[in-house]
């Protein structure tokens, strides 16, 4: 019994920054801007809660540094595509070059990093519960309120929703600044748990949020049932690796893969270019 | 797309320098120390040998994301491209350690490259998945597959690191040119081979032109007469070889092994490359230069305490700030 539910800990202590960055991807794409940036906005938001956390030992100055951290650089997002009409493929490479650039160098530079005191945290539960709170709300903003019609309006078709009065623009920096808040407490969850900032911790969690959102068909529930999945597959390889006849006969590398192999097949076989926002990436 | 320069463009601009002019001035490293770094890398036969060496991959990443950006692809996958180039190669070169051996892996890179592309082309052409995703997918697959390979049927029994054997001499790219500590891979040249080939293919071919034609207007080249999803599928299959030729060359020529960090971002940095060279293929060797002499000086500053991170931070904003001047919004 113990076991299992430290099993069951562990599944959704991976599974909320996931959901958490997945709902970010779904606040932007679903009003229309591609972000393959999340990686890039959840390390930054690691780094910055890692700073301040360790800096002043404040729970909610950590998580408030992480969201403030990835806010600004999916504003950036949102000042380099809504401003400039920069690709969002290249614009989102572009911040994650900058993200992984300015942490390692942050890594390397900033000792208050090296401290021996952990970075301040919620409890996982909290963490949790409010990644599912988030995921539900979100759904219901999405669904029922102006704002949420709105965003899918302009993200499915920017030029009609431009034509009933609506600025495509503006509601994108809106959604890009969600999306932020989304990526800051993905990244401020995973600083906390590790305990201290590593160099590119995020280990490609923000290309996984990216595959349970498109599995998911952009869709906060559908996605958030994903992110439960490949965080259940996560844990499985865990306790895979430590058994030596298990171990071998599935490589965690196998288990590793998944999540990217069932996007692939479902890219392949699967999901219909109908299903995703009509509007990704026009201006 | 050309359109008129506005205020925001300088406020971005300045804005990065200023990220990086602040980001120097705080690693505390004296400007004596940085001019001479930089000065060692461009003034000594070893400097010059480590630009041209990471000169390579580049050229010929930025020349495979440039062949499919004229198709309208986005090719993030080139660093698994390069992967498992690498990893098919340096698995024929250990099987065959020869001459021959050597020309078998590195058509084996390049199959492995093309192979590793093909499935973002044929989801694009005929399933209408966006290859910017599909790309990223094969990128991490790839990199598991490597692991798993390396640390299993092709691992180094006396390393414990994730890497294979040491490549036979016999298999090896020679240097062409070896003065003193400057040296000129063979690699360089192919790779040099490669972009004249590319760019006579893009400009004076009918399959480059069709490239061209889908680029540029899929609906007009279809009617037109060209077969749209099968121009798809061979741009991004040739992108893929041609990093896969990139990373075969990484082991025959630089590592003389393979190891999953192979690419070490080169693939990630392509982008930028092709980015750069606006125009014509041909413009991919100086962007080339210029990413491979930002990498190397940094890498060599950081003995002297500059932090690493700042190339990629650098990299990362000439990037931006040139796609600002270059690919702005059409208005009206």
């Amino acid at each position: 019994m113990e076991i299992f539910a430290a099993f069951l800990v562990s599944v959704l202590v991976y599974a909320s920054p996931l959901a958490l960055g997945a709902l970010g991807g779904l606040a932007s794409e679903r009003s229309g801007v591609v972000n393959i940036a999340l990686e890039g906005k959840m390390l930054t938001a690691a780094c910055c809660a890692a700073l301040a956390g360790q800096a002043t030992g404040s729970v909610f100055l950590a998580v408030l540094s992480g969201v403030a951290g990835a806010v600004g650089a999916s504003l950036l997002h949102a000042w380099l595509t809504q401003s400039f009409g920069i690709d969002h493929v290249i614009s989102g490479m572009g911040i994650n070059a900058i993200a992984i650039g300015a942490t390692g160098y942050a890594a390397d530079a900033a000792p208050i990093l090296r401290s021996d005191s952990p970075v301040p945290t919620p409890e996982w539960w909290v963490w949790a519960a409010g990644g599912l709170f988030l995921a539900v709300a979100f759904h219901v903003f999405l669904q029922t309120s102006r704002g949420g019609l709105r965003l899918l309006a302009v993200g499915s078709d920017p030029d009609k929703a431009r034509t009933s009065g609506l600025s495509p623009e503006m509601i994108r920096w809106k959604a890009l600044a969600a999306a932020g808040v989304f990526c800051g407490l993905a990244g401020a969850m995973i600083a906390g748990t590790a305990g201290s900032f590593t160099k590119e911790m995020s280990a490609g969690r923000g290309y996984i949020a990216l595959a349970a959102l498109i599995l998911g068909g952009w869709k906060p529930l559908p996605t958030l049932a994903w992110c439960l999945l490949f965080s259940l597959f996560n844990s499985l390889q865990i306790i895979f690796q430590g058994q030596g006849a298990l171990g071998s006969l599935i490589p965690s590398e196998a288990f590793q893969a998944m999540p990217y192999v069932a996007t692939l097949a479902a890219l392949a076989f699967v999901v219909k270019s109908s299903r995703a926002p009509a509007g990704l990436g026009k201006p | 797309v050309k359109g008129s320069w506005s205020w925001r463009h300088a406020v971005l601009t300045l804005g990065a320098f200023l990220v990086v002019a602040a980001a120097i001035q705080a690693s505390g490293v004296p400007g004596a120390d940085l001019t001479t770094g930089f000065l060692r890398v461009v003034t000594t036969g070893g400097g010059w040998r480590n630009v041209l060496a990471k000169t390579t991959p580049l050229l010929l990443g930025g020349l495979a994301v440039y062949a499919a950006l004229r198709a309208g692809l986005f090719n993030i996958g080139a660093e698994g491209q390069m992967v498992m180039g690498g990893l098919a190669s340096a698995a024929v070169y250990l099987a065959l350690p020869s001459p021959l051996g050597l020309f078998l892996g590195l058509i084996a890179g390049c199959a492995a490259g093309g192979l590793w592309a093909f499935p973002a082309g044929w989801i694009k052409a005929y399933r209408g998945g966006h290859e910017v995703i599909s790309t990223i997918m094969l990128n991490w697959i790839g990199r598991f597959l490597s692991v798993y390979i390396v640390t299993g049927v092709l691992a180094d029994p006396t390393d414990p690191s994730a890497t294979t054997r040491e490549i036979p001499p016999a298999a090896l790219l020679p240097n062409v040119l070896e003065l003193g500590a400057f040296r000129v891979n063979a690699s360089l040249i192919i790779a040099l081979v490669a972009m004249i080939a590319v760019t006579v293919w893009l400009t004076r071919t009918v399959s480059g032109y069709e490239v061209e034609a889908v680029g540029a207007a899929p609906k007009a080249a279809e009617a037109g007469g060209v077969l749209v999803k099968k121009v798809t599928v061979q741009a991004m299959t040739i992108s893929g070889a041609l990093c896969g030729l990139a990373g075969a060359m990484l082991v025959a020529g630089v590592d003389r092994r393979f190891y999953p960090d192979l690419a070490g971002g080169a693939g990630f940095d392509s982008l930028g490359v092709a980015l750069l060279a606006v125009g014509s293929p041909l413009l991919t060797l100086p962007a080339a230069l210029l990413f491979a002499f930002i990498d190397v000086s940094t890498s060599g500053l950081s003995l002297a305490g500059l932090p690493k991170g700042l190339s990629s931070l650098l990299l990362g904003l000439v990037i931006l700030v040139f796609a600002a001047y270059r690919f702005q919004r059409r208005k009206g």
